[in-house]
Formats: C-alpha cells, sequence, structure tokens
C-alpha cells in the first residue's frame, strides 16, 4: 500500500480551514435563521389560537356582516368558555404528558351530585362536596397511574366506566329539577361588565384561565409539572417528588372537571346521566388546538381557552351557515389535523 | 458477565411451547381472568349453555372481540385509535345503506373497503406524517364520525334476515355462526401475525421503531398497514354488528372506542407497543361483554357492570405490577 | 475535488480497484456539522480502522456508509457503483452490513426472529421453527452455541446482545463489514472472538471497517486507518507505521489539550459517604467509603454495576446495605427525593432523557431540582435566583443566550454543563458524575475538569464514573474499579496507574494471566478458565493510551 505512514495534524491545519469555528459546537447560534422566522418562533404558542379566532371572526363578518358585533362576540365566548371550562382540566392533565378520558363523567358525577347534595347540604355544602368529589376521583387516577403504572388512556378510560356505573346507581334522576340560586347568579345570570352584559359565567371564566395561568407559569408547582411532563426521567432524577405532582395534577384535573360540571348545571338548568359525554373529544380537541403538546409538557390554559374559541366560532359559522351539526364536527376534525400538522411533531 | 459462558440451562423445552409466548404477550392473566369469570358465569346461569342463550350470548361479543384486535393491532405498533369507534360507525352504515340496492357481495366489499381506507388515512399521517397517532385519530374520529351521519342520520337501512341468520344465527345446534366467522378472522389474524414476517415487523416495529428501521426494514410502511389491518378487522366486527341487530345506525360504533381499548388493556398488552396476544384480546372482549349479562342472571342492578368492568380491568393489569413490588420487597436484593 | 478541505488535501487518490470510495461526506445536523468532508477509500480484504475521540464523527461515517444516516452531501462508490444514500436495505442489498453502536436488535424478537427477518419481503410466510433451525446453524458455525435462538434479545446479556449484532451483520458474507464499537461491550476472549471473524471475513475478501478509539485493538486488527478530528480526516496511518503517541495526539489535535488539573490536596479527613456490602440488581456486595473533598473514580468496562453504584446510591434504583451513611446520617432505603434532601446530587448518564428537561429555559433547568410546590417558579424565581444562575453559567462557560433560552437548542457540552451546574454551590456534600465528559469537546472537558476540581476544594465529596481511564488516573485521588458487580481494586497513591485500573478491569487483579486461551466455543468444561479472564487486546489499549499521556 502506497499511503504515506503519517500525514500530521498540523500540516492538515496549516492547509487552512476556510470555515474553522474554534469547535463545532460553537456553530449553534442563530445565524442560519432568518430574522422574520426566528420572532415567529418567540411569539408564544397560546397567542396563536387567539389570532386565528381573530380570523375567523373577521370570515364571520366578510360572510354575515352583522356577525361583527358585540353581542355576537359574547355569544360565542360564553359558549367558547363553558367548554375552556370544561377542557382546563384536560390541559392540566396534557402538560403532565397524561391525558384525562374520565372528563365527561366526572362532570355528570359532580353536577348529580350538586344538585343531590343540594337538599341535605345547602348550596355551598353541596359545592364544596362536589368539587371534593372531583378531587377524590382525580386523586384515584393519579395514584393508580402514578403508583401502579397503568397508562392515563386505560386508568381514564376505566374511571370514566366506572363513574358511569356510579352515577345510574346513585342518583334519582327525576328529584333532580331545581337549580339552587346561587349557581344560576355565577353562571347564567347576566350582569353587566363595563357596560356590556353577558352571562356572568364569562367573567368567571376568564378569572379562572388567570388564577391557573398564574399557578402554571408562575409557581414551583406548576413549573415542576412541567419538568414532569417535558420529561419525567430527569424531574426523577432531578429530585423532584414525581409521584406526588402527578397525583396533585390529577386532583387538580378531576376538581376542575367537577367545577365545570357546576357550571354546566348552573348554565344549561339541566342534568343527565350522559350530560358530559360531548366533552370527552371536545375537550382533548381545545387543549390540542390551543396548542398544547400531546407528549407533554407544552400547554397553557390560555391556549386552551383560544382553542375553545376557534371551535365556538367555528360553530356559529356553521349555524350562521346551516350547515348542521354533523358539517361541524367535520370542520373540528380538520381544524386539529390542521395544528398537529402545524405543531404536533414529536420533538427531534 | 463473560460472552462466552456457557449457558447452564439445557435445551429449554418450554421456550419452544407457545406458553412462553403467551406469557410474553401478557395473555396468562386475562385468560386465568376468563377462565374465573366463566365458571361463575355457569355456575350461576347455567342455561348459558343453551341454544338461544349461547347465540345471544355470542352475538353480543363477537362485535366487541373483532374491534378489539383491531384495536390490538395498533396498539403492537405502538399507536392507539380514538377513531376506532366513529370507522366502526362509518363501516356499519355503508353496509346498511349499500344493502338498499346492491347485492351482498359489493356491500361487504364497500364496508371492508371503507375501513381500509379510513385505517390507510390515519396509518399516512401517523407513519409517513410523523405525527401522533392520538391526536391523529382524535381528529379522525370527528370526520368518520360526521361521514357516517352523512351517510345515514338515523338508524336504518336495508339489512334482511337473511343476513342475520348467515352472521348471528346458528351453524349447527350449539354452534352460533357469529363465532364460527370470529373464529376464521382469529386464525387468519393468527396466521398473518405469528407465521408472515410482515406480522412479526408489525411486533418489532411497536417493540423499538429505531431498531426495525437500522435493520434495514420498512418500519413506515408496517406501520401503515397495521393501520389499515386494523380498519378492515374494525369493517368486520362493524358489519357483524349491523346484521345481528338487523339495522345500520351512525352512532353504533361509539361505545366500541372505550370497550375496545379496555379490552386491549385487560388483555395485557403493552400500550408502547410490540406485546399483546389474540386469544387474550378474544377471551378479555368476552369477558367485558358478558359482565352485564351474568349480572342480570344474578338478579343484580346490571348497572353494576360498568363499576365491574372498571375494577376487572385495573386489578388485572394492575395485580402485576403490586406483586413484583412485593415480591422485591420480600425477597430483598439478596440475588 | 474542487474546494479542498484540510482533511482532503492530504488524502491520496484512491486507487482503482478500491471497494469503497467516500469523497468529501458531510452531514450536518441543523445548524451543527456533525461531519465536514469526510474523504477515504477502503481496498478489498483490508482492514480500515476510523479512529477518533468520542464526537469525532466517526459514527455518523459509519451510518452513511450503513444507509442509517443520508448525507448533506458527499459520494459513496461501493465496488464502482454509487450507493443508494439513505436506506439500510440498498445498503445490505450491495453488500454493505454494519454491526450498530447502538444495537439494532428488536427487544421483543427472539434471536431466531432478529437474525431472519431482515432478510427478504414482508409478505412471505415465517416459520419459528425454520428460523431457530437457521439460527443454530448460524450461531454455531460462528462459534456462539451458548446463545439460545428462542430467546428473546432483551433477555441476554449487553455482551451476548453485541455478539448476535455482529453475527447478524456477519451472515450474509458481506463484502464491507462495518463494525461500528463493536467491541464495547465485550471481553477479551470475545473480542478475539471478533478478531477471528474478521480474519476469516478477509482471507475471503470481504473488507471491514473498524471504527473504534482503541488503540490496542487497532494495533492489532488494522492495516491502514483515517484519524477522525471535529468532522474532519486529521491524518492516515498504515500498519506498524505508527505509535501511540503520534495517533493520540493527532485524534486530539495539540497535545496541550490533554491536560489533566490535580486533584486538590484534602483539608479534612471526614467521611461524607459510606457503604458497606451495597447490594441491588447487577451489584453484588459493593462497599466504598469517600470523603469530604475527595475525588474517588469508579472504573471498569461497560456494564459491570457502574451505573448501578451510583442509581443505587442516589435511590434511583432499590438497593439495601449492611451499614450506609451519607454525611454521618445512617440511610436505610432511600429514594430520589430524600437523597437530595441529603445533599447529594446526581449528573446522569442520559442527559437527553435523564438530565434535561429539553424544552425548557435553561435557568429552568438548573433550578428543577429546588423546586418547591408552594414556592414562586418560571420567571420571577428566575430574577430572585438571577445571580446564583450567572454564576453557574460564568464558572462553566455556559455558551447560552440566556437564561430563557430553551435548553434543547444548546450544544451537547453545554447541556452537560447544565446537568452539572444545577449541583453547585447548593450545599452538597456528595456529588454522583456518570461519564459527564463523554461526548463532549475538548474545552468544556477542561470546564468541566475544572469545576469539579474547585467542587473538591469547598469540601464536597465526588463520585466520578469514567469510561476515560485517563480522566481517572489524573483527576481522582483514588480509583475503585469494579468487575461483575464487586470492588476489583481499589488504586491509589503509586498504584493508580491506567494499567492497573485497565488490569483490574477487566478481572485480573494482581498480575495479567495471560495464560488463558480458548476459543470462545470452549466446552462448559473450559468456563472456569474463560470467567478468570485474561487481558490481552482490551487491556493494551487503554494501558498503551496512557503511555503516551502527560506522565
Amino acid at each position: 500500500m502506497s499511503t504515506p505512514t503519517l500525514t500530521s495534524a498540523g500540516a492538515a491545519e496549516a492547509a487552512g480551514a476556510p470555515d474553522g469555528p474554534e469547535s463545532p459546537e460553537l456553530n449553534t447560534g442563530a445565524t442560519g435563521r432568518s430574522s422574520f422566522s426566528s420572532v415567529v418562533a418567540r411569539v408564544p404558542r397560546a397567542v396563536w389560537p387567539l389570532l386565528a379566532f381573530l380570523v375567523l371572526f373577521g370570515v364571520g363578518g366578510l360572510i354575515r356582516p352583522n356577525l361583527v358585533s358585540i353581542d355576537s362576540l359574547i355569544g360565542t365566548a360564553t359558549f367558547a368558555i363553558i367548554l375552556a371550562i370544561a377542557s382546563f382540566g384536560q390541559t392540566v392533565a396534557v402538560i403532565q404528558a397524561g391525558i384525562d378520558l374520565s372528563v365527561p363523567n366526572t362532570i355528570g358525577f359532580s353536577a348529580l351530585a350538586f344538585l343531590t347534595l343540594v337538599g341535605p347540604l345547602g348550596p355551598g355544602g353541596a359545592f364544596v362536596a362536589a368539587l371534593l368529589a372531583g378531587a377524590l376521583i382525580g386523586f384515584l387516577n393519579g395514584a393508580v397511574i402514578a403508583k401502579l403504572g397503568l397508562t392515563p388512556i386505560v386508568t381514564t378510560i376505566a374511571m370514566n366506566g366506572l363513574l358511569f356505573g356510579v352515577i345510574l346507581l346513585a342518583f334519582n334522576f327525576s328529584e333532580l329539577t331545581v337549580t339552587p340560586d346561587f349557581v344560576i347568579a355565577i353562571t347564567s345570570a347576566k350582569i353587566s361588565v363595563l357596560g356590556l352584559t353577558m352571562p356572568a359565567v364569562l367573567p368567571l371564566g376568564l378569572a379562572l384561565m388567570v388564577v391557573l395561568q398564574l399557578v402554571l407559569s408562575f409557581t414551583g408547582w406548576g413549573r415542576s409539572l412541567f419538568v414532569v411532563g417535558s420529561a419525567a426521567e430527569t424531574a426523577r432524577l432531578a429530585g423532584l417528588p414525581v409521584d406526588r405532582i402527578r397525583i396533585t395534577g390529577y386532583m387538580l384535573s378531576g376538581l376542575l372537571a367537577a367545577f365545570a360540571g357546576i357550571v354546566i348545571v348552573g348554565y344549561y338548568q339541566q342534568a343527565s346521566a350522559t350530560m358530559g359525554a360531548s366533552y370527552l373529544l371536545a375537550s382533548v380537541a381545545a387543549v390540542v388546538v390551543g396548542g398544547a403538546s400531546i407528549f407533554g409538557g407544552r400547554g397553557s390554559v390560555v391556549g386552551t381557552v383560544g382553542g375553545a374559541l376557534v371551535l365556538g366560532q367555528v360553530s356559529t359559522l356553521v349555524a350562521v351557515l346551516n350547515l348542521g351539526a354533523n358539517i361541524q364536527q367535520l370542520i373540528y376534525g380538520v381544524i386539529i389535523l390542521l395544528v398537529i400538522s402545524l405543531y404536533g411533531r414529536r420533538r427531534a | 458477565m463473560s460472552a462466552i459462558s456457557p449457558t447452564a440451562a439445557g435445551p429449554r423445552w418450554w421456550n419452544a411451547s407457545g406458553v412462553v409466548r403467551l406469557r410474553r404477550e401478557g395473555a396468562v392473566a386475562p385468560i386465568l381472568a376468563f377462565a374465573v369469570f366463566f365458571i361463575v358465569y355457569v355456575i350461576i346461569n347455567p342455561s348459558l349453555l343453551t341454544r338461544f342463550q349461547l347465540q345471544t350470548a355470542a352475538n353480543l361479543v363477537v362485535p366487541l372481540a373483532l374491534v378489539a384486535l383491531a384495536q390490538l393491532v395498533i396498539v403492537l405498533v405502538g399507536g392507539i385509535d380514538i377513531s376506532i369507534g366513529a370507522i366502526m360507525s362509518l363501516a356499519n352504515v355503508v353496509f346498511a345503506v349499500q344493502l338498499e340496492t346492491m347485492p351482498v357481495p359489493v356491500a361487504i366489499l364497500l364496508s371492508v373497503g371503507t375501513g381500509l381506507a379510513c385505517g390507510l388515512f390515519n396509518g399516512l399521517l401517523v407513519a409517513y406524517g410523523g405525527l401522533p397517532a392520538i391526536a391523529v385519530t382524535l381528529a379522525s374520529a370527528f370526520i368518520f364520525g360526521s361521514l357516517a351521519r352523512e351517510v345515514l342520520d338515523a338508524p336504518g337501512g336495508g339489512v334482511t334476515t337473511e343476513i342475520y341468520l348467515a352472521t348471528s344465527g346458528e351453524l349447527l345446534p350449539y354452534v352460533p355462526v357469529s363465532l364460527v366467522w370470529l373464529a376464521v378472522i382469529a386464525v387468519l389474524l393468527w396466521l398473518l401475525l405469528q407465521r408472515t414476517a410482515l406480522g412479526r415487523h408489525i411486533y418489532g416495529v411497536g417493540s423499538n421503531m429505531e431498531s426495525v428501521r437500522a435493520a434495514g426494514l420498512n418500519a413506515k410502511l408496517t406501520k401503515l398497514l397495521a393501520f389499515g389491518l386494523a380498519g378492515v378487522l374494525t369493517s368486520f366486527g362493524a358489519m357483524m354488528l349491523a346484521s345481528s341487530t338487523v339495522t345500520g345506525d351512525p352512532r353504533s360504533g361509539d361505545p366500541y372506542l372505550l370497550s375496545s381499548i379496555a379490552a386491549v388493556a385487560l388483555a395485557g398488552a403493552v400500550f408502547t407497543g410490540g406485546r399483546g396476544s389474540i386469544i387474550g384480546t378474544i377471551l378479555a372482549a368476552c369477558t367485558l361483554g358478558l359482565i352485564g349479562n351474568l349480572l342480570f342472571f344474578a338478579g343484580v342492578n346490571s348497572y353494576w357492570q360498568y363499576v365491574i368492568s372498571a375494577l376487572i380491568i385495573v386489578a388485572v393489569v394492575g395485580l402485576p405490577v403490586v406483586w413484583r413490588k412485593v415480591a422485591f420487597r420480600v425477597k430483598g436484593i439478596r440475588s | 475535488m474542487t474546494d479542498v478541505s484540510p482533511g482532503a488535501a492530504t488524502t491520496v487518490a484512491a486507487p482503482a480497484d478500491a471497494l469503497l470510495v467516500a469523497t468529501e461526506l458531510v452531514k450536518s445536523y441543523g445548524p451543527v456539522k456533525a461531519v465536514r468532508g469526510v474523504t477515504f477509500h477502503c481496498n478489498p480484504g483490508e482492514v480500515l480502522a476510523l479512529v477518533g475521540e468520542n464526537g469525532a464523527g466517526k459514527s455518523t461515517v459509519a451510518k452513511m456508509l450503513a444507509g442509517a444516516v443520508t448525507p448533506t452531501s458527499g459520494s459513496i462508490v461501493v465496488g464502482g457503483e454509487p450507493l443508494a444514500s439513505g436506506s439500510v436495505k440498498q445498503s445490505r442489498l450491495s453488500g454493505v452490513r454494519c454491526a450498530f453502536q447502538e444495537l439494532a436488535l428488536v427487544p421483543d424478537w427472539t434471536v431466531a426472529e432478529n437474525l431472519s427477518l431482515p432478510d427478504g419481503a414482508p409478505l412471505r410466510g415465517f416459520s419459528q421453527r425454520k428460523a431457530v433451525t437457521k439460527a443454530k446453524q448460524l450461531l454455531e458455525e460462528f462459534h456462539l452455541p451458548h446463545i439460545d435462538p428462542r430467546a428473546a434479545v432483551g433477555t441476554l446479556s449487553l455482551a451476548d446482545r453485541q455478539l448476535v449484532e455482529i453475527a447478524r451483520a456477519l451472515a450474509g458474507r458481506p463484502r464491507l463489514l462495518i463494525l461500528d464499537e463493536a467491541s464495547s461491550a465485550l471481553t477479551p476472549p470475545g473480542v478475539r472472538w471478533l478478531f477471528a471473524r474478521i480474519r476469516e471475513l478477509t482471507a475471503q475478501g470481504g473488507s471491514v471497517i473498524y471504527v473504534s478509539h482503541r488503540l490496542g485493538e487497532i494495533a492489532e486488527i488494522a492495516d491502514r486507518g483515517t484519524v477522525l478530528r471535529d468532522g474532519q480526516v486529521a491524518g492516515e496511518f498504515v500498519r506498524d507505521g505508527w505509535t501511540d503517541d503520534e495517533l493520540i495526539s493527532m485524534m486530539a489535535g495539540r497535545e496541550a489539550e490533554r491536560f489533566f488539573p490535580d486533584p486538590p490536596a484534602r483539608a479534612s479527613d471526614a467521611v461524607v459517604l459510606s457503604v458497606d456490602d451495597l447490594r441491588s440488581e447487577g451489584l453484588h456486595g459493593v462497599s466504598l467509603e469517600l470523603g469530604a473533598g475527595e475525588i474517588l473514580g469508579i472504573g471498569g468496562l461497560q456494564g459491570h454495576g457502574q451505573a448501578e453504584l451510583l442509581r443505587a446510591l442516589f435511590g434511583a434504583t432499590p438497593a439495601v446495605a449492611e451499614s450506609w451513611t451519607v454525611g454521618g446520617a445512617p440511610v436505610r432505603r432511600t429514594n430520589p427525593v430524600r437523597s437530595v434532601r441529603r445533599g447529594l446530587g446526581y449528573v446522569p448518564e442520559d442527559r437527553k432523557r435523564e438530565g434535561l428537561a429539553l424544552e425548557m429555559s435553561v435557568g429552568e433547568n438548573l433550578l428543577a431540582p429546588w423546586y418547591k410546590a408552594y414556592q414562586l417558579g418560571g420567571r420571577p424565581r428566575l430574577s430572585l435566583e438571577k445571580g446564583w444562575i450567572d454564576g453557574i453559567l460564568t464558572a462553566l462557560s455556559v455558551r447560552t443566550r440566556g437564561a430563557n433560552e430553551t435548553s434543547g437548542s444548546l450544544s451537547g457540552g453545554n447541556q452537560q454543563k447544565l446537568v452539572f451546574g444545577r449541583w453547585m454551590n447548593r450545599d452538597r456534600t456528595v456529588i454522583l458524575l456518570h461519564d459527564p465528559t463523554r461526548g463532549i469537546d475538548v474545552r468544556a472537558k477542561q470546564e468541566l475538569y475544572g469545576a469539579i476540581v474547585e467542587l473538591a476544594k469547598q469540601g464536597v465529596g465526588i463520585l466520578w464514573f469514567s469510561t476515560e481511564v485517563e480522566e481517572l488516573v489524573h483527576v481522582c485521588h483514588r480509583v475503585v474499579v469494579l468487575y461483575q458487580g464487586q470492588v476489583a481494586d481499589e488504586l491509589v497513591g503509586h498504584r493508580l496507574t491506567a494499567d492497573a485500573v485497565v488490569g483490574a478491569a477487566v478481572g485480573a487483579t494482581g498480575g495479567l494471566n495471560l495464560a488463558t486461551g480458548g476459543a470462545p466455543s470452549a466446552p462448559p468444561g473450559a468456563s472456569a478458565t474463560t470467567s478468570a479472564h485474561a487481558a490481552t487486546s482490551a487491556a493494551a489499549a487503554p494501558s498503551s493510551t496512557t503511555s503516551g499521556g502527560a506522565r
């Protein structure tokens, strides 16, 4: 073989490297990116669904100019905020890389438990009891997931089934007709905010959103939840109490679903065993459209409200155009596909 | 630790038998659970073994078993199908509506084609689009469900008594036709999964996608085909359901979403993929499907079935975990 | 070749009959260039070594040849025909096979399935029995009768899995066999087995590309070699035409870059960690003591209990011990939460999966262990702790745009610094390090050494497992070598040499027993001798490295 025995490194370097940074690692700066895309990348994800909502709102205005009105906006926002309240719990579950498919029957269970307990405990007592029941449901979910290691999907499906049985066995539906006044006062009662008349549930939902977002963004618990969702093993080896964080996360999720149940009872003033059924897929849809990553570690309740607004505006448009509920579902599906194809890929 | 230390054990005969595979695929617990359940059932209600009740029970269980098998195939490649109920509804109404005008074989082909198309749609987005299965199938659940109600907006369709008899009647005394169909499909599926390279690829993709790709196999195509296969299996379940109820219903598939996942979980399949058994899934579907029946005959409010099903799932799937933890504590770390 | 890169400048044009010609291979991952213009060739019947330090781009080049990675630019020609890039299947069909470093075996498949399934069309019948028969035949042909073809690969030991991976690559009688760190988990007899197979293949005219950084193995098997550094060709060599010193300086760049700081003088002899008869999965009674301000190295071959030891001490896997104290206080059972509370810190093996939350910011990753549920988190907490965070980022020279940058966009070395930095200046008594310098560049290594020594000066006890023997020998006060889950030897003072570390790592305490021979196919009766592993090639590798070191 005629190869020279040794060609020294020094000689190679003397030949001169035109683009020789000290080490390849230094090359990672944003040199390749255009300033536009780096600006776009810095926009918080929660902004996108809100922008999408505004675009859809404008589209609505093009179709029917009378749609661009405060009343129409409040109508859509009210529908959306109820969906959002039902999806807040789901958001918390998805952030920690889980999912809560027991939302529907937690809603039903808490609503029926609330109505049943108003008699013996009074409205306040019944309210607290229903929320506690939701937290307990969440605790059971979280304990099975964290301690037994069952997958969240299976655990919460089993819980959903179990709750359905309990609902059918435990409640006497014919007696549950009277909705207490104070619940109506915080949901469907018309109140005036800044001179605008709107159902009380709208400011209530927005206030809840602000509180939850503050908890998720600015508390140790909230950030720990994101660490757990982003990389559970990292959280464990950093010494975070992963099981406790998971369980409290599911407890919050259950508590919020229970709250949603009471809100739904207050707003629609009716309750049934299957009242939560439509929220099974819709809650996940609102969370996904709101920009949360189904793999965990990413999501916000502001985004979820935005996602719910998008879905709400679609349903308004569908109603205006008289397309029927079926087409609305179809459009929901297409929107979710669009959203996940935009940013649903697993991180590299 | 040595690379070349001779293995102490001699020839392992039990390795050759299917028992090891069943154990690895997590099927032992659901098989035992079914055996216990079946004995309890026959004690409480010996008349299960009459011709009429056997036929009714079979017709109840077979659609669930077929859809659960479809869900199993997707779980094997590490996915999950939220749209399985919607696919079932769609294939169901396509079958029922086409029967009004078309000959039976054409209706069957169209229904199977619908299932296949739905499965491939999901599969394309998951395998080649690189999107998470749970989100893709969530979206397609909305889409397929809406399509189903476009095809037929209320229960109806042209399912005839002949079709009922051909799928849900009796072949011989004590042999319900539906069980025969289930057996045929299950054997074919078993042959496909265990006796063809594709089947082993499906298990491999779920076990470790990167390894399969590094070995030079087409992991994406395998995933796509698994979704297509699941669509076809779902359409079989849909047609069995339409036939046994003699009607097409655009919402008939909805309850099967949760129960198919429950059956696969009860079958001991691993949701990250790669492990799960056909026989375990069928027996898990039988257990879940018949709990309501059993309670009815035991004189218990059959609403308890929801509670009991949930508890059985958590017990069967959770007990081995608890057992391992306890065993580790007791045994210490002496070895 | 128009634009000549430094490496290519010195490469002699490939002979016409070369089996493989790789020209100007480039691979970039986003802004990071892993390989920047690599050119080399391989002749029929020869063993070409591809050497370089961790992170030099060897594995990426190997994967491009195997078809597992598509080159960003450049060409690969095998036997005169261009190789279809980016398809393992196409590469296999053109007779190029690879045994991968991260094993490409499916854990839930049996050995037989793993050996037979990759060939042929998917819609072909598959018989377990036939596959087992074929696999048995193949394993016997390759002198591996101890591997049960019916066993699921996931149940095999790491070494056995590596043997199966190599057997699978050999099975097709490839024209070109790529072995990517294929000996990393093998014992010395396993390495001899591998060399016998390589010689069989080359005798039949096949070529082998041997990717490794073990110089001893390269001296024995390689006909020619190409040295990579920072993704470029740093030079070439032929058999017997090189010395360890030359090769090492070629791999590392300048001599000065291999500077190791000395361990600091110890101020107190208090014991911060002591454990007696620690048992866990893969640990069979380990006893050790760690003093305040002491740097205690853990050595050994891969898979002999080092990872398990660190995880057990941190409580990440369950373990029991006769007696166990941290900072003087007794420990019974522990878990990571309690360990952190007791003053432990742990830098795990896989920084991307176990060390960082890649979607979260640099600052939050540093703060992760210090989040309490009821306290502030997020940006308000970052501004509260700005002093500490900036201190860490400066002390370790983390190259980042600030505490709010996503940690996933940092380079490997800087990510590793975050995992390490989160334990600095936080009142730690003991820090457990799992090979923190693996796969990071020389400068980041220097900065980590400095930080480790600095921590020791502050009185923190440091338990440091490293795969790089030189680090242990130079920076540690004392080194404990593990072998088969037990302490094989403790080296201190003049006994602390690379030769001694490597000798103990292969289980040859008190002198190397070179007499042990026997092919891997040794009958069961020979097991007593094979377990007393002699060290030839593996031992030679790092020890020869040291002779070229700074001592």
